[in-house]
């Protein structure tokens, strides 16, 4: 078809002719796009796949030169070097209770305010939600000072406290996706509830949550993936070894001089410190991926 | 449950909008009083973790102080008239653009690009894996990213140099090179960006109506036509989105690589405005200079959303 707008009937004659000479053309067109995005892929993939392979080499291996994924002889000894090395323990500890207390936190803050701000009605509302949307375009940077300076003053540095309080604030994006589901539900189970005599505290526990399960689970999945990846804040915070996260603690391994052949037991931290966030992925992808189409992430 | 809709009411049944709630008077007191009990703890900790950080930012971008003195010293605007004297702040002023130029074309082009080659081949088991595999590095966090590629980088054991000068006994200093670092962290960037764009294109893509890509077909509208004048309109408010949050935050981003890959080094030749601060504030305890730079920062962002909101917005076609 060289004209770009041909008329009906044209199309449907040339439909026969078309249908044979594309086979071929379509087949090379559809591998050599299959083959290009799986080179992509690989080269997307492969750092994390040299990342565990060098986790399960045993020194030798590890400094070995050329390409080599699959281990000649796998070992499991880097794990246990690291923790020789570094109180690692602490570190997933620590990692994981500030991950689960910031994403509670945040849940506990954002559900109520989301439904007020859709459905209770009070003077100052729109003010009060453009406040909480405003936060979205204040840099996280900006606050560091100065929330560094109120953490150190309530004597919170070195405490999970003083990494998690912080961070629960910066919650806007999951209050507007909470908002966003919480809108789409029908007007009429709300008046329903209220015939009832239901009360705001139980409208919110009886309605709203079980009807935006869906979207709870995203906050809850976005919101850990964040705290457990979190690093500028905890890296000021948590000064003493002990308290670190993983992700602030790891770096250790780069750091200090003395452990800077440790490569084997720094990708064996690593790779413990990837399979939280992996589990959730490879547990939740197809809501993440469905929330981001119909939560209508535009402009 | 006697109901046709699948909502929770606690037991009871739905469907029928009342009449007689009981409307304004005592029940609209009790809604406000709720009301603003549930949006209180938020506004608190917004209150006192951004917006008053903002606030306190400003004050103590005129003041002289080192973080734990109980010297304070009224310097008036010198901290912001200073900044363009001191050659570091230069620098990282000038890789502050930099960043931007070089990842804002490599993170919004290449998965919308992406995208519409994974386009055709929707709702399909290789298009789900391709998705999945893509998406990954996104989840990875980027202290972990920046520590695999410490070791990729590696300039004596790192498989990079091992595969690109096997034999050759030549070297890169990939990290320690001030003519290569900067795109190491580039790199690292885009490598840990390009799946969640591409997810999101290809959301908006899935959302473009099927009628009209067939209606435009019928008409005999050609493969690039039914990308540049069907698709293409339909997908601008995402593409919008991208540009602007990526323009905004793609300073922030790098902020992990920077510090985990070089720590601002060689010579600065990776620092940017946000490293520059932080550098300032809790290395040299250089709080004034610190919060001066976070002032402007902030100035530059909040310009650029409502440039967005002005501009960008009404010439996009919502679908």
């Amino acid at each position: 078809m060289a004209s770009p707008v041909a008329r009906p009937t044209p199309v449907l004659a040339d439909g026969p002719s078309a249908a044979r000479s594309v086979p071929l053309a379509r087949l090379l067109g559809l591998a050599s796009l299959h083959l290009l995005v799986i080179a992509l892929c690989a080269l997307t993939i492969f750092p994390l796949l040299w990342m565990v392979s060098t986790a399960f080499k045993d020194a030798r291996e590890v400094f070995a030169p050329g390409l080599r994924l699959i281990p000649s002889a796998p070992t499991l000894a880097n794990f246990p070097d690291a923790f020789r090395v570094f109180p690692i323990g602490w570190w997933f500890f620590n990692s994981a209770t500030i991950a689960v207390a910031t994403t509670l936190g945040k849940l506990a803050i954002s559900l109520p305010a989301a439904y007020a701000f859709t459905r209770l009605d009070f003077p100052g509302r729109r003010l009060c939600f453009s406040l909480v949307v405003g936060t979205m375009i204040v840099p996280f940077v900006v606050t560091i000072i100065p929330s560094y300076i109120m953490v150190a003053k309530l004597d919170w540095l070195n405490t999970r406290q003083g990494v998690i309080v912080p961070s629960v604030a910066h919650t806007a994006f999951y209050v507007f996706l909470l908002r966003q589901y919480i809108l789409t539900l029908p007007p009429e189970i709300f008046d329903a509830a209220r015939i009832d005599g239901a009360g705001p505290w139980s409208i919110l526990w009886k309605i709203v949550v079980p009807n935006i399960r869906p979207a709870i689970a995203v906050v809850t999945i976005l919101a850990f993936l964040g705290a457990w990846n979190q690093y500028i804040w905890p890296l000021l915070v948590l000064n003493d070894l002990d308290a670190k996260t993983l992700a602030v603690g790891m770096q250790f391994f780069a750091r200090n001089s003395d452990s800077g052949q440790l490569w084997g037991p720094m990708m064996a931290t690593a790779t413990l410190a990837t399979i939280p966030p992996l589990a959730l992925y490879a547990l939740a992808q197809r809501q993440i991926i469905s929330t981001f189409v119909t939560s209508g992430v535009k402009g | 449950m006697a109901t046709a809709r699948e909502y929770h009411v606690g037991g009871r049944r739905v469907g029928w909008r009342g009449a007689g709630v009981p409307r304004r008077g005592r029940r609209l007191g009790a809604d406000a009083v709720a009301g603003y009990l549930f949006v209180a703890p938020l506004l608190l900790l917004i209150g006192l973790f951004i917006y008053w950080p903002l606030v306190y930012s400003a004050y103590l971008s005129l003041y002289d102080w080192n973080l734990v003195s109980p010297d304070w010293r009224f310097v008036g605007a010198s901290n912001y008239t200073r900044l363009p004297d001191d050659p570091r702040f230069r620098t990282a002023f000038g890789q502050t653009v930099l960043y931007v130029a070089a990842l804002v074309p490599i993170k919004v082009l290449l998965p919308l690009a992406l995208a519409h080659l994974l386009w055709p081949i929707r709702r399909s088991r290789a298009q789900d894996a391709y998705r999945v595999l893509l998406f990954t590095p996104s989840v990875v966090s980027f202290a972990v990213a920046a520590l695999v590629w410490l070791w990729i980088f590696n300039p004596i054991q790192g498989v990079l140099n091992q595969l690109l000068l096997a034999g050759d006994g030549s070297r890169v200093n990939w990290l320690s090179n001030p003519q290569t670092a900067i795109w190491c962290v580039i790199a690292v960037s885009t490598w840990k960006a390009l799946g969640f764009n591409l997810l999101l294109y290809l959301a908006a893509l899935e959302a473009v109506p099927e009628e009209y890509v067939e209606a435009a077909s019928i008409d005999g509208a050609g493969g690039w036509q039914l990308v540049r004048f069907i698709r293409w309109p339909l997908i601008t408010p995402t593409f919008f989105f991208v540009l602007v949050t990526t323009i905004i935050f793609v300073n922030d981003e790098v902020f992990s690589a920077i510090n985990v890959l070089t720590d601002g080094g060689p010579f600065d030749r990776t620092s940017n405005l946000i490293y520059y601060l932080y550098q300032q504030a809790f290395r040299y305890f250089q709080v004034g200079i610190a919060s001066a730079v976070a002032l402007l920062l902030s100035g530059a962002v909040i310009v650029l959303t409502w440039l967005q909101f002005r501009f960008v917005e009404r010439r996009v076609h919502y679908g």
